[in-house]
């Protein structure tokens, strides 16, 4: 390549890297800054950083109804058993969809990932109408089933292909010495999994911990995300630019450290293991 | 080769020491757990929309009952869900063929090797983990016409002369919507074809490059077909999303202005939850499910004729 093709070819990387990089790093910029210089115009760029924002986001001194920490909590509470549920039930199923013979297994691994097109639009009317029915609105079941439900077809079908990548005369060796089906599985095959087993947890947990829309129509306090909290910041009285962006960053950050540090991870679950 | 048999020869093995039956009693019982998670969020949604399609459902007194065909002949009528269906597929064919184009050119960038290419590839994988929630509440906040950073800087620029109500007027609302969707998933793309591009071996193009084939011949000879289970992992992936999509554009546009961004999703929301009539918004949920399923179809069986994840 000419000097010249390299030069552009870096400039339009930096530019791209730009315009991925604005809208966090300006979040990141505006949840240090004073709250009365936070929406000035011409953009102040020389401030004392404060982490009053913080503070007011933490302890509740804000507009919305209720102290976002708390929602915090909500979030890594339907998260964490979002994920352990979907893995407790996708293990097993890919181990039968890998190793097990039966009639309509195949059949049954497509259905399973055509379950992904379901709109969550769609899904949350009859969700939302039992629920109130049998008085379950706003407690831990109505979000942990149904973000299990979401990433439950990815990790499936990721494990299944890890699992199909062990050798199986592992396996029968094992076998012939004597262990059970279910000793195979705990003791060979899920320390071998491990790697896959960390890409599904991470899609499924990044999936939980964004979603809105199930969150918003299912939720009233006990149980409301940190998505749904947010969403709360602007209202009729304006938006408070200096807490939303406080909030955002807390909410926002765990998930771009673990996405920065596990990115091959990352980038295996959301191809569902297409892309190694 | 002689020493290890195919997996399948072993299984083959394994499985004629214990009968068919006991196997289809194991393996069922395995996937059980998984088997009822889904169909309650997935079967059993279908069939309830399906039954309450056929009725007037009132939440909030008496007065339910069955309508017959009453609710589907609403929804076709509704002119507002005629426009939901166009900025459904709107939404969806300008959004994904962009994020691919825009995708693969800068997978193409990145492939060439510079001394950063390493860190920039590390941090293009930040937006897909952002909340949509919180990308949308951004790009409000940043095109707001008054304290709007967005206009601002064009108008300090001599772009624009007058600053721009970007959710105010239908087309540039469009315009953010779309913008939103590929600033959140165009480097899900990229990566993706990034790590099919790595697969690409060196020789063909070596071997083409001395029979004297120029960089748009070797690209479409050579490296897409290596790219091409990439390619279609990431349009099926992003097409079926694109579809699901509803958190972000409610919180940037909620449909604004008018219904003018107003996808089925949405449509489908509001009717239901808003309006609190169940029976139109089943009927229209119905029609969309069979729509999308039709397409589901088409995209997995492009997965399963460019990739071999599909196989047996």
């Amino acid at each position: 390549m000419s000097w010249l093709g390299k030069l552009i070819t870096r400039v339009v990387l930096w530019l791209a890297l730009v315009i991925v990089m604005f809208p966090i790093l300006w979040v990141l910029l505006t949840s240090f800054k004073p709250a009365e210089l936070a929406q000035a115009l011409p953009p102040i760029w020389d401030f004392m950083p404060t982490l009053q924002n913080y503070r007011d986001v933490l302890s509740g001194n804000t507009y919305t109804s209720q102290v976002f920490g708390v929602l915090l909590n909500h979030t890594i509470i339907v998260t964490l058993s979002s994920t352990l549920l979907g893995l407790a039930a996708a293990v097993p199923a890919a181990y039968a969809l890998a190793r097990v013979k039966f009639a309509g297994r195949q059949a049954t691994a497509n259905w399973i990932l055509s379950t992904i097109m379901f709109p969550p639009a769609v899904s949350v009317i009859p969700v939302f109408v039992i629920a109130s029915r049998l008085g379950l609105t706003d407690t831990w079941p109505v979000l942990v089933v149904p973000y299990a439900a979401f990433g439950l077809p990815m990790m499936i079908w990721m494990l299944r292909s890890a699992i199909k990548q062990i050798p199986f005369e592992i396996e029968e060796a094992a076998m012939v010495d004597g262990a059970s089906r279910g000793q195979i599985i705990w003791h060979i095959v899920l320390p071998l999994l491990t790697p896959s087993i960390v890409s599904a947890s991470l899609l499924a947990g990044m999936l939980a911990w964004n979603e809105f829309l199930f969150a918003l129509t299912l939720s009233r306090s006990a149980i409301k995300t940190a998505p749904v909290g947010i969403s709360e910041f602007t209202s009729m009285y304006g938006t408070q630019w200096g807490t939303l962006t406080a909030a955002a960053t807390v909410t926002v950050a765990p998930i771009l450290l673990i996405a920065l540090l596990l990115r091959r991870r990352v980038i295996e679950g959301l191809t569902f293991g297409a892309v190694k | 080769m002689t020493t290890a048999a195919s997996p399948l020869e072993a299984e083959e093995r394994l499985t004629s020491r214990s009968s068919s039956k006991e196997q289809a009693r194991f393996g069922w019982s395995m996937l059980s757990p998984a088997m009822t998670i889904l169909l309650i969020m997935s079967v059993a949604p279908a069939i309830y929309l399906f039954y309450v399609s056929f009725r007037h459902e009132n939440l909030l007194g008496p007065g339910s009952g069955f309508v017959g065909l009453q609710n589907y002949i609403r929804v076709f009528s509704s002119p507002e869900n005629w426009s939901g269906a166009v900025a459904t597929f709107q939404f969806v064919a300008i959004s994904v063929v962009l994020e691919l184009g825009l995708g693969l050119g800068l997978a193409l960038l990145l492939n060439r090797k510079f001394p950063e290419t390493n860190l920039l590839a590390a941090l293009f994988i930040l937006p897909l983990g952002v909340a949509p929630v919180v990308s949308a509440l951004v790009f409000r906040v940043l095109l707001d016409p008054a304290y709007g950073w967005v206009d601002y800087y064009l108008q300090l620029w001599g772009i624009i002369s007058d600053p721009i109500d970007w959710l105010g007027q239908p087309f540039t609302a469009w315009v953010a919507v779309i913008a939103l969707d590929v600033w959140q998933w165009t480097p899900f793309v990229a990566l993706i074809l990034l790590a099919g591009l790595s697969g690409v071996p060196a020789e063909p193009k070596e071997a083409a490059m001395i029979d004297g084939a120029g960089p748009i011949r070797l690209f479409w000879h050579i490296t897409l077909p290596f790219l091409r289970p990439f390619i279609a992992i990431a349009f099926v992936l992003r097409t079926i999303e694109a579809f699901k999509t509803f958190g972000s554009i409610f919180v940037l546009t909620n449909g604004g202005p008018g219904s003018s961004t107003e996808v089925i999703n949405l449509d489908i929301y509001r009717i239901a939850l808003q309006n609190f009539d169940v029976g139109a918004a089943s009927a229209l949920g119905i029609v969309f499910l069979l729509i999308l399923s039709l397409i589901t179809k088409q995209l997995l069986a492009i997965l399963g004729r460019s990739t071999d994840i599909m196989e047996e």
